[in-house]
């Protein structure tokens, strides 16, 4: 089971990416929790129990903050693609999460 | 148009992307932010008061029109005092400082500049003229001045400090002792001692660059700043929003208030809701036109794109798209997503400056579809919707070409794809 944090501008955003992830990760058969959340939510959000923050390409200038706050609570952080934010880009982002299973 | 993108990157964005992370701007965009609920239910009892429909709105009497905006007085009304505790309390967390304290003594800090007078028989009253969103910049600046004066203290380890075993919340409440005396204090003096005005000094202060953003120079510029970041794939509102939004609360402010004293034709054009529902149909960029044109596609992508952005498209959610498509530095689809918002500003504008249609004092939620959203907007005005359908239709004709363009490149990588598997 890998738990995955993904913070976007307001959260709204990223909920079709979350389930985008969500499918595709049943289709391949991996355990996986995905939240979204807003900018405004993740300091408090990133101290629950998470094996990866996946940061939104629109909210990318703000990515060093972000690092800062996740690296306090020891979890790897990366920058989703632009070319995989989308409901699309299921596989692309798969794999990406693969990475930490 | 690469060097162009490349400048975009290279110049525009990082002072913008410094500017959305300065500390206190975001303080100052997550603290309105926060008040977005009691806004929009505020709002709404407006439309409740005088509906849209004739007939109906005929028939309600000035008594009740009066207790059903009981709500928007005390929403709307007091958004400059529920916004500064959102202020103080986001500044207060990003210096790791407790943020109840930091709200509360930012609300304190912002009331204090009121002057409370008194009623025979009722006592005490505060007069409210300034709690609402035209004393918005002297909740942010009140709100700031009174984190700072914390952070300063604690910095100087000028605190009281409780032995260990106090319960944190009674250590933390000691800890907000001393900065809370320093401010009322100098706002005290300032304020009632030497009868200085912080309120109308800040107000007029401002008022010059609230009224620009009224203007159509005013309009654009944050219509143009907004595309040309998201086409480098920057969340342009979120960025330019934290220094227009506190310009927009005081416009919208004007707009609720001259509503509810039952003006006809409202002060102003440019509330938010202004750039929400007619220029940004569909997201940023008015892609929802984009979307329609991606519908019938013979690129198998861009029909497959089209499709499942057009829920989240009709919602205002435009990432897909953007990304998907994609718009970020995509000169084929970049140029119409920066000119085309322009130009449909341009002619909302007009339409609003000679009351062609209602100008904008509600905030729906931004997920409404866009017709619907600008009906309620403008307080049931039906030709609303006729402008927005006409902005939809000018945006798929400025779109069009760029599409075509984009779609012949993209079947050409299409087919060649065909031909290399078989």
């Amino acid at each position: 089971m890998i738990k995955v944090l993904i913070v976007c501008s307001g959260g709204m955003s990223s909920s079709i990416v979350v389930n985008t992830i969500k499918k595709e990760a049943e289709k391949e058969d991996i355990e996986i929790k995905v939240k979204a959340v807003g900018t405004g939510e993740f300091i408090d959000e990133v101290k629950e129990d998470w094996d990866l923050v996946l940061v939104a390409p629109q909210v990318r200038h703000r990515f060093a903050g972000f690092e800062e706050q996740a690296k306090e609570e020891n979890i790897p952080i990366e920058l989703i693609p632009p070319q995989s934010y989308s409901p699309l880009g299921g596989t692309n982002l798969i794999s990406q999460i693969k990475k930490y299973l | 148009m690469n060097k162009f993108f490349e400048w975009v990157e290279r110049v525009l964005m990082p002072p913008m992307a410094k500017l959305s992370e300065q500390k206190h701007l975001r303080a100052i965009r997550d603290g309105i932010v926060s008040t977005l609920p009691l806004i929009i239910v505020g709002s709404f009892f407006m439309i409740f008061a005088f509906p849209p429909i004739p007939k109906l709105a005929d028939k309600m009497s000035p008594e009740l029109v009066g207790k059903i905006l009981i709500p928007f007085r005390l929403t709307m009304g007091l958004m400059a005092l529920y916004a500064s505790y959102g202020i103080g309390h986001s500044l207060a967390r990003s210096y790791k400082l407790d943020g109840v304290s930091g709200g509360i003594l930012a609300m304190a800090a912002f009331i204090m500049t009121t002057m409370p007078l008194t009623m025979e028989e009722v006592g005490f009253v505060l007069p409210m003229g300034n709690l609402g969103g035209s004393g918005m910049f002297v909740a942010i600046l009140m709100a700031i001045f009174a984190v700072e004066i914390m952070r300063f203290l604690q910095t100087k380890n000028i605190m009281i400090k409780m032995p260990e075993g106090v319960p944190d919340s009674v250590a933390r409440s000691f800890e907000a002792l001393i900065p809370a005396a320093v401010v009322i204090t100098i706002i005290w003096i300032v304020r009632v001692m030497l009868g200085f005005d912080i309120q109308a000094f800040i107000m007029n202060l401002f008022k010059p660059l609230v009224r620009a953003g009224n203007t159509l120079p005013g309009v654009l510029i944050p219509i143009l700043l907004i595309t040309l970041l998201w086409a480098a794939g920057i969340h342009g509102v979120s960025v330019v929003g934290s220094i227009a939004r506190p310009i927009w609360m005081v416009l919208l402010d004007e707009n609720m208030t001259a509503l509810a004293e039952g003006a006809k034709v409202l002060p102003n054009i440019a509330p938010e809701p202004f750039f929400q529902w007619f220029v940004w149909i569909g997201g940023s960029g008015a892609t929802l036109a984009l979307v329609f044109l991606f519908l019938n596609s013979k690129s198998d992508y861009l029909k497959r794109l089209g499709r499942t952005s057009l829920l989240p498209g009709i919602c205002n959610i435009n990432e897909p798209i953007i990304f998907g498509a994609p718009i970020v530095l995509n000169p084929l689809l970049g140029i119409p997503f920066i000119i085309g918002p322009i130009v449909t500003g341009i002619i909302t504008y007009v339409a609003m400056y000679f009351n062609i249609v209602a100008r904008p004092s509600i905030t729906p939620p931004w997920t409404l579809p866009a017709p619907i959203g600008a009906y309620l907007a403008t307080n049931g005005d039906w030709k609303a919707v006729i402008l927005v359908i006409i902005n939809i239709l000018i945006m798929m004709a400025i779109y069009y070409p760029f599409f075509k363009a984009y779609e012949k490149q993209l079947l050409k990588e299409e087919q060649g794809k065909d031909v290399a598997t078989d």
